[in-house]
């Protein structure tokens, strides 16, 4: 059975396809303005790679802020039980997930199938967020990728707003006149994050084993931090692009659905 | 039937506000539940309660208010200053939450730079945060001041028989809102959630007599039609004022139905009535200070939990949002606590911080309906 | 919040803290420098507070055996209330119940831990209450609820109808908690008959709340013992601030911090008044020999805060203030009010203050409830701020008789009930000659804006307004 899942977030959106809850294609691209734009364009990507057409697709579900808007989906459902779904499948043991996204994070308790039992997100603003991040890098003029290994050369990381993106950046624009080193700078930048994110995951209680998603997992500096702030380890997805997971929850829901239909 | 609801629910003069003027009667708005619609009712007057829909700006609110406050009092102010209150004859402030009574220094601050901005009666009403005897007290002698300055500036006098004649046609309004929330939470859900809504807001612009009116032929409809809602996730919507239908509409979706509320406009603002005999400000009073269940009323949480649960088991609700507007701290700090208790007693709950008016975010609140949605088909 | 914090009872660690720093001066300058390396975090503070003399000691002091009150109130037998700033705990002492006032272990916690009261902060949003809520009291409610401290007994505040922020942390932790809770409810006016009774009734209300939980009445000899007391502080207040006035001020810049903590920490006690009485030695000198109180002997500017001071770590407000050859003349909290302050008579205001009055014990209550509604914010941001008694009369009075070159506002984003007025309000001081700061920092939390911001920001309005080169 081919089932996919096609996840459109605000900054990148990504489509996976699977045959028998095995991945066969996956893409990311950067999000275009129009959510079925980018939805159509990574879906024929992935499409193209497995060498396949949509006809093939038993079953896809969308997720992400644009899944209403993608064209081709047989259902929409939400990013939360994506993330919950996915991780679970990619590592077993979790029961807690962390997931920060471009314009917002989440934390979710989940149960043996990967179902929600507590979830929380972060409120309207940016802080916490991969926007955040991504403003922060900027003006302090290192690359996304580059940021999280700062943290790790830091030797006084500085202590910065997390409330508030508006007020970080001022304070990050006086903490480089004052000149400070970028590595204290992006320590902070990254540990304001995490801090960010911990309040957040104590919310909901966390539960062992914990894993962390979306495109911030791959910043060591956020990740170190939190751990040390929630006194636990965070597991690594090894297996895909931790950005990928929304998008493979959606295709193991896709099998799901597909299955209990079959089942009635 | 509903639509002349919602076609008051959503324009701040609307049709039976106009007409009203037209034949020169009196508007007076009000910031609060805690207000008496009594006292200006029995003067002739139509209690207007005071809103901010429609507000597409802050540019005129951001000039008084600082950044860090509820947006509900900001959208009312710039609607004000953008002269969309241009109906009103007078305001009342009370200190409701601290976002909502510096409404009083804002508004009377606009007033100096935008003259037709402030009606010409602008009143303090000061309820108490706490009931005991000494601050029931306060609160009938500020019934009667309240009283006093409109005989004064309107130039009527208020008898109690008026009173009482008020008291009973909001009572008779009370009862008919609680018959409705009955069909709303029954089994077989009668109304949608954002339709009820529509209702109560209604209520708070169209004469009540009106209004009672329109509210019994509606009743009579809905129990003499065969449309049910049924088959659908039951909510139950707690925290900050909301008079936006369509933020209910959001929830509602294709899949839920919003069967109970606590909100202050909702449940709140109708349950309970006013005694009928005896003085009648100090009947008011009572009411008003005694049967209003809003985290204002500090240290009384455990009786706003029991109103819950008690809610919650009538309307056989599977789960709860309990929502606030951005710095209502009041709502947004008990919410935690509901959330703490009620999941401990089974009930899933959501929390939600969002915006008022032109800040709203659909998205967001979105996905997270959809995912407690999921999360309840469980 | 992090495993480690939970690992010491946090109102412990500062009160060793601060035993320890009491300690230090005990022995030979050499000494006091070696040992002062050991408390890396509150070095600043120290040096600053013990730069003063006779009273950095006795506040130290203080403040130790402030913690040491709290810390052993359970095993004396006596009961606990968390209570806040502009509640006096006069009443409490009189009852022997043990005050644990947020907002000054709040500050106490800001000056010697790393992190300030960070975590605990946050600790706060992990159960449930709000991050816009005030930090003042978030700091240290976090640590309490947590179970990181003594049990509470009973949560006591006066703020409703003045800052539903500052009740707001009370009731949650009574709701969180399952405390028994009460309020004193501040009507918008502050004079006139309705208002007194009001406030006369419910402070014997409160009364017989303390009285039901401890078990035991109210001793009237007690009372009045504290409340002569309190009189004793009032007319020593009254002198020490009168002396601000004074052409240059001869007060330095960290004494008003200290007359309002005093007042706070033992209202009515004699270890405020001792603190106030070694305060007024140095005050008196300096005058008589028309000596500026700053470091420098040079006074340029008065600056005048019209709300509460920044508490950033090392005391650095104040530092900067010294360093700019600023004079500062007090803020909103050390303003009680009493009939015997200067500012009361000077204005013609004795109808705003309270009076004490020891006749007996109806009389107690009267003045005590006078009292507490004239504490500091619970005064004055009641009603409307440009109402009669209220903050703006208030602010320009004050600032006038200073002679004040401009006023700042700085208070905490969680300050709901300022921030819905401060810019009006800036607008009328504005007009009324006096160039005013509104800074967007968080008095009690670095992380909302750095110090260094609040610091150049504070220098950009003095270089803007043409106040300094």
């Amino acid at each position: 059975m081919i089932t996919a899942g096609c996840d459109v977030g605000s900054l990148t959106s990504k489509a996976v396809i699977m045959r028998d809850n095995r991945i066969v294609a996956q893409e990311v691209i950067r999000s275009r303005t129009k959510p079925a734009e980018s939805a159509v364009a990574v879906m024929n990507m992935a499409l193209q790679k497995a060498q396949m057409t949509l006809t093939d697709i038993v079953f896809c579900v969308g997720t992400g802020y644009g899944r209403d808007k993608i064209p081709f989906i047989s259902e929409a459902v939400s990013e939360i039980s994506c993330h919950a779904r996915g991780a679970r499948w990619l590592l077993p043991t979790v029961k807690t997930v962390i997931d920060i996204g471009g314009q917002d994070c989440k934390a979710m308790r989940i149960d043996k199938d990967g179902k929600i039992l507590k979830f929380i997100t972060n409120d309207k603003c940016a802080s916490g967020t991969g926007r955040f991040l991504e403003v922060m890098a900027r003006i302090i003029n290192v690359s996304l990728d580059d940021l999280g290994g700062l943290s790790a050369r830091a030797t006084a990381p500085i202590a910065l707003a997390n409330a508030c993106t508006v007020w970080a950046q001022a304070d990050v624009i006086q903490h480089l006149n004052d000149g400070i080193s970028a590595e204290d700078i992006g320590a902070g930048i990254n540990n304001a994050m995490a801090s960010r994110m911990a309040v957040l995951a104590n919310n909901i209680g966390l539960e062992r084993d914990l894993c962390m998603t979306g495109g911030v997992a791959k910043n060591a500096g956020v990740v170190s931090a939190l751990e040390k702030l929630l006194g636990m380890s965070i597991k690594r997805i090894k297996k895909v692009d931790p950005q990928l997971v929304g998008a493979v929850g959606a295709a193991l829901i896709a099998g799901d659905k597909v299955e209990r239909r079959t089942a009635s | 039937m509903i639509d002349a609801f919602h076609e008051s629910s959503t324009t701040l003069f609307n049709r039976h506000v106009r007409n009203w003027k037209t034949d020169g009667g009196k508007v007076v708005g009000y910031t609060c539940s805690y207000v008496p619609d009594e006292i200006f009712h029995a003067a002739s007057i139509l209690p207007y309660r005071l809103r901010g829909v429609g507000a597409r700006e802050m540019n005129i609110a951001d000039a008084y208010f600082g950044p860090f406050i509820c947006s509900l009092p900001k959208c009312l102010l710039q609607l004000a200053g953008e002269g969309k209150y241009h109906f009103l004859d007078g305001a009342v402030v009370t200190p409701g939450c601290d976002s909502m009574r510096r409404l009083d220094d804002c508004w009377r601050k606009a007033g100096e730079d935008r003259a037709e901005a402030l009606p010409s009666f602008f009143f303090h009403y000061a309820v108490p945060h706490k009931t005991a005897d000494y601050s029931l007290k306060w609160f009938i002698e500020e019934t009667r001041r309240l009283q006093a300055a409109v005989e004064k500036h309107f130039n009527v006098t208020i008898t109690d028989y008026q009173l009482y004649d008020s008291i009973g046609i909001y009572n008779e309004g009370r009862l008919l809102l609680s018959r409705l929330d009955a069909l709303r939470c029954a089994p077989d859900v009668a109304i949608s959630g954002a339709d009820a809504l529509a209702v109560v807001l209604a209520s708070t612009t169209i004469p009540r007599k009106s209004f009672n009116s329109l509210l019994m032929d509606l009743i009579a409809q809905i129990e003499a039609g065969s449309d049910r809602i049924s088959g659908r996730k039951r909510l139950m919507l707690v925290g900050s004022a909301n008079d936006d239908v369509e933020l209910v509409r959001l929830i509602e979706g294709d899949e839920a139905v919003v069967v109970a509320d606590n909100l202050c406009f909702g449940a709140r603002f109708y349950a309970d009535l006013v005694e009928q005999d005896g003085d009648p400000v100090a009947a008011l009073a009572k009411r008003y200070l005694y049967h209003n269940d809003c985290p204002r009323m500090f240290g009384d949480y455990k009786g706003r939990l029991s109103i819950l649960k008690e809610k919650i088991e009538r309307a056989a609700v599977d789960g709860v949002i309990l929502q606030n507007i951005r710095f209502c701290d009041l709502h947004g700090s008990e919410n935690g606590i509901f959330e703490r208790d009620l999941e401990a007693a089974g009930i899933p709950c959501m929390r939600i911080e969002r915006e008022y008016g032109p800040l709203v975010e659909t998205g967001r609140i979105r996905m997270r309906i959809d995912a407690f949605l999921e999360r309840l088909e469980k | 919040m992090r495993k480690e914090l939970k690992e010491y009872p946090f109102d412990w660690m500062i009160w060793r803290t601060f035993v320890a720093a009491a300690r230090m001066k005990a022995g030979s300058e050499k000494e006091y420098s070696q040992a002062v390396k050991q408390l890396p975090y509150f070095r600043g503070i120290l040096d600053t507070i013990y730069g003063i003399g006779e009273p950095g000691q006795l506040f130290i002091e203080m403040v130790a055996e402030y913690f040491e009150k709290i810390i052993f109130a359970r095993k004396r037998g006596q009961k606990t209330a968390i209570t806040t700033f502009c509640f006096s705990p006069a009443v409490f002492y009189a009852l022997d119940i043990v005050p644990i006032t947020l907002e000054l272990v709040t500050v106490a916690m800001g000056a010697t831990y790393k992190r300030g009261t960070a975590d605990f902060l946050d600790y706060c949003n992990e159960v449930g209450f709000t991050e816009t809520s005030c930090s003042s009291q978030r700091g240290t409610l976090g640590a309490y609820l947590a179970g990181n401290g003594v049990t509470i007994d009973m949560v006591v505040c006066d703020s409703p109808g003045v800052c539903d922020t500052n009740v707001n942390a009370f009731a949650f932790a009574s709701a969180y908690l399952d405390k028994p809770f009460f309020q004193l409810n501040m009507p918008p006016d502050l004079t006139g008959a309705r208002s007194t009774e009001y406030h006369r009734a419910d402070y014997r209300a409160l009364i017989a709340f303390l009285e039901e939980q401890i078990g035991r009445k109210l001793d009237t000899e007690k009372l009045r013992e504290i409340l002569t007391e309190v009189r004793k502080q009032d007319i020593l207040m009254a002198e020490l601030e009168e002396l601000q006035i004074l052409v240059p001020n001869p007060l330095p810049v960290t004494f008003n911090l200290l007359i309002y903590a005093g007042r706070f920490l033992f209202a009515g006690m004699p270890q405020c008044t001792r603190l106030l009485e070694s305060l007024l030695k140095i005050g008196r000198e300096n005058a008589r020999q028309n000596q500026s109180g700053l470091s420098s002997g040079k006074e340029r500017l008065r600056g005048f805060f019209c709300y509460i001071d920044h508490y950033g770590q090392d005391l650095r407000l104040w530092h900067l203030l010294d360093q700019m050859e600023i004079s500062y003349h007090g803020n909103i909290l050390s303003k009680m009010w009493s009939q015997d302050a200067y500012y009361a008579k000077a204005l013609d205001r004795l109808e705003d203050a309270y009076n004490i009055d020891t006749t007996d014990l109806d009389t107690l209550i009267d003045s005590i409830a006078d009292l507490n509604s004239r504490m500091p914010m619970i005064k004055s941001i009641r009603g409307p701020y440009d109402a009669p008694h209220m903050w703006l009369q208030d602010t320009l009075a004050l600032a006038k008789l200073h002679r004040a070159d401009f006023i700042v506002y700085n208070g905490t984003p969680g300050c709901r009930n300022t921030w819905g007025m401060v810019k009006p309000f800036a607008r009328d001081t504005e007009k009324n000659g006096f160039p005013t700061l509104i800074l967007y920092s968080d008095a009690f939390d670095m992380r909302v804006e750095s110090w260094e911001t609040t610091a150049s920001r504070i220098e950009e309005f003095l270089k803007v307004r043409r106040l300094r080169p």
